[in-house]
């Protein structure tokens, strides 16, 4: 057993034009028994830049408060919100600086970045090795299912609602073909305007 | 007189007194003023900006007021470069309260924190106190909004109004007479205004030397710290302030 594939779950990012989507699987369980199904891996950071977390639930939970902690700390100083690229540097060092005693924990960073609202996706390993892409990131049990759907909807430039219709048929699919993922999904999509959130209901089970 | 008692902050004075204390609390008395006033819907910051040199390039948005967490902000009165290190210690406690409880910080728990700091530096170490006093507005789920004022001995105190820096004692007789319990913003910004141009020391009372703010909770029940610009500032001073040198 490995730890990464304990609780479950998976996160999924996809650029569109002048937006970015990112969702997650609501399942939270501990091997094969479901505990909750509102447990939802994508936290915001700023209106422009939200946080995916797969992984061991406990990790995801405590980088996340973390990560809080450090953000909060540049905003009061900085009087700015960080950007999204900033803030991707910023997890990957919080990463790396448990090297030899890491956080079980994938993280996908999305967001608009500049004055411009330029898409802005990224995903690393768990220890803050960062990924650039400009189509799609991931992370979780089900990575495989995942760019195996990603790869073959995906187009460039979708603008949001087809973003949302496509990320969502990508999840559907590939929890599918992951016990330990699913009971439903939660989708963001982040415009220069606001952000749409919404839940989608999969197979139960 | 206290010549042999004053220069180390680990010696008491034979009446009892810690000199290096004192005049750090009087260093403070030379400072901007600073008024603070409890209302039953919110607090009221007020303060007098020092440095208004048209060739000052500002990095902060604020040189007296600062916003500690989001349900917490605090004035300053005394050396900028000591409140810098306070402030800064001030808003670290209260991200390693909330990374540990996963709620805010308690308004008197942070005051208390910054206060023991304050208090290590009057007893040992031999380092001198920090020549900085504080009043802090805040909001927590328990006592609602609060004041508090803080002072270079680390001694605190909860107060409904009150104002330190310059001209301190004149803006707190008036504060005495003038407060009512019961109070709402709109009229603590009132009062804030006539109080604090009473204890200015320039004659000219427009939104350039003078920075205004209050703590409040929005409907959504949110708590924002509002900055008052220029243009309603100047109005609130035009309609509110009292010069402080009256001839009659």
């Amino acid at each position: 057993m490995s730890i990464m594939e304990y609780n479950g779950g998976a996160v999924l990012a996809m650029v569109g034009k002048n937006c970015v989507a990112i969702a997650s699987d609501l399942r939270f369980g501990v091997q094969a028994q479901t505990l909750s199904t509102n447990f939802s891996k994508v936290f915001p950071i700023s209106s422009k830049c939200f946080l995916g977390l797969s992984g061991l639930a406990t990790d995801i939970l405590t980088l996340h408060q973390k990560l809080v902690f450090k953000n909060n700390l540049y905003k009061l100083r900085e009087e700015r919100e960080m950007s999204p690229r900033v803030f991707a540097n910023m997890v990957a060092s919080t990463l790396y600086e448990k090297r030899f005693g890491p956080f079980f924990s994938e993280p996908v960073i999305a967001g608009l970045e500049g004055p411009e609202n330029k898409p802005y996706i990224t995903a690393m390993d768990l220890l803050g090795a960062p990924v650039d892409a400009h189509d799609f990131v991931m992370s979780g049990t089900c990575t495989p299912a995942m760019y195996g759907m990603c790869e073959t909807l995906y187009r460039p430039n979708l603008e949001p609602d087809d973003l949302f219709e496509t990320i969502s048929q990508c999840l559907l699919a590939a929890f599918d073909r992951d016990a330990i993922t699913g009971w439903g999904a939660v989708v963001h999509i982040l415009t220069p305007t606001g952000v749409i959130s919404r839940k989608l209901k999969g197979r139960q089970d | 007189m206290a010549r042999r008692y004053d220069s180390r902050t680990t010696i008491f004075s034979p009446e009892g007194r810690l000199y290096q204390v004192e005049y750090a609390m009087a260093a403070i008395d030379h400072a901007g003023a600073c008024v603070g006033i409890l209302a039953k819907d919110g607090v009221v910051l007020a303060a007098e900006k020092k440095s208004t040199s048209k060739l000052l390039e500002n990095t902060v948005s604020s040189e007296k007021m600062y916003k500690i967490d989001d349900h917490l902000a605090c004035v300053v009165a005394g050396i900028t470069a000591d409140a810098n290190i306070i402030i800064n210690y001030a808003r670290l406690s209260s991200q390693r309260h909330l990374y540990q409880y996963q709620e805010p910080i308690p308004v008197e728990q942070l005051v208390a924190q910054v206060c023991d700091l304050k208090q290590g530096y009057t007893q040992y170490g031999g380092l001198r106190p920090f020549g900085t006093s504080f009043l802090y507005a805040g909001w927590d789920v328990q006592y609602g909004f609060q004041l508090y004022h803080s002072d270079p001995s680390g001694n605190y105190g909860g107060w409904k109004a009150t104002a330190i820096g310059a001209n301190n004692q004149a803006a707190q007789s008036i504060l005495r007479t003038d407060y009512k319990a019961e109070i709402n913003v709109e009229d603590a910004l009132k009062l804030a205004a006539k109080v604090i141009s009473k204890s200015m020391d320039s004659v000219t009372l427009t939104s350039e030397k003078l920075e205004f703010a209050y703590l409040h909770r929005t409907e959504k029940g949110t708590i924002v710290l509002k900055v008052l610009d220029s243009a309603t500032l100047d109005q609130l001073l035009k309609d509110n302030a009292e010069p402080a040198n009256d001839t009659m």
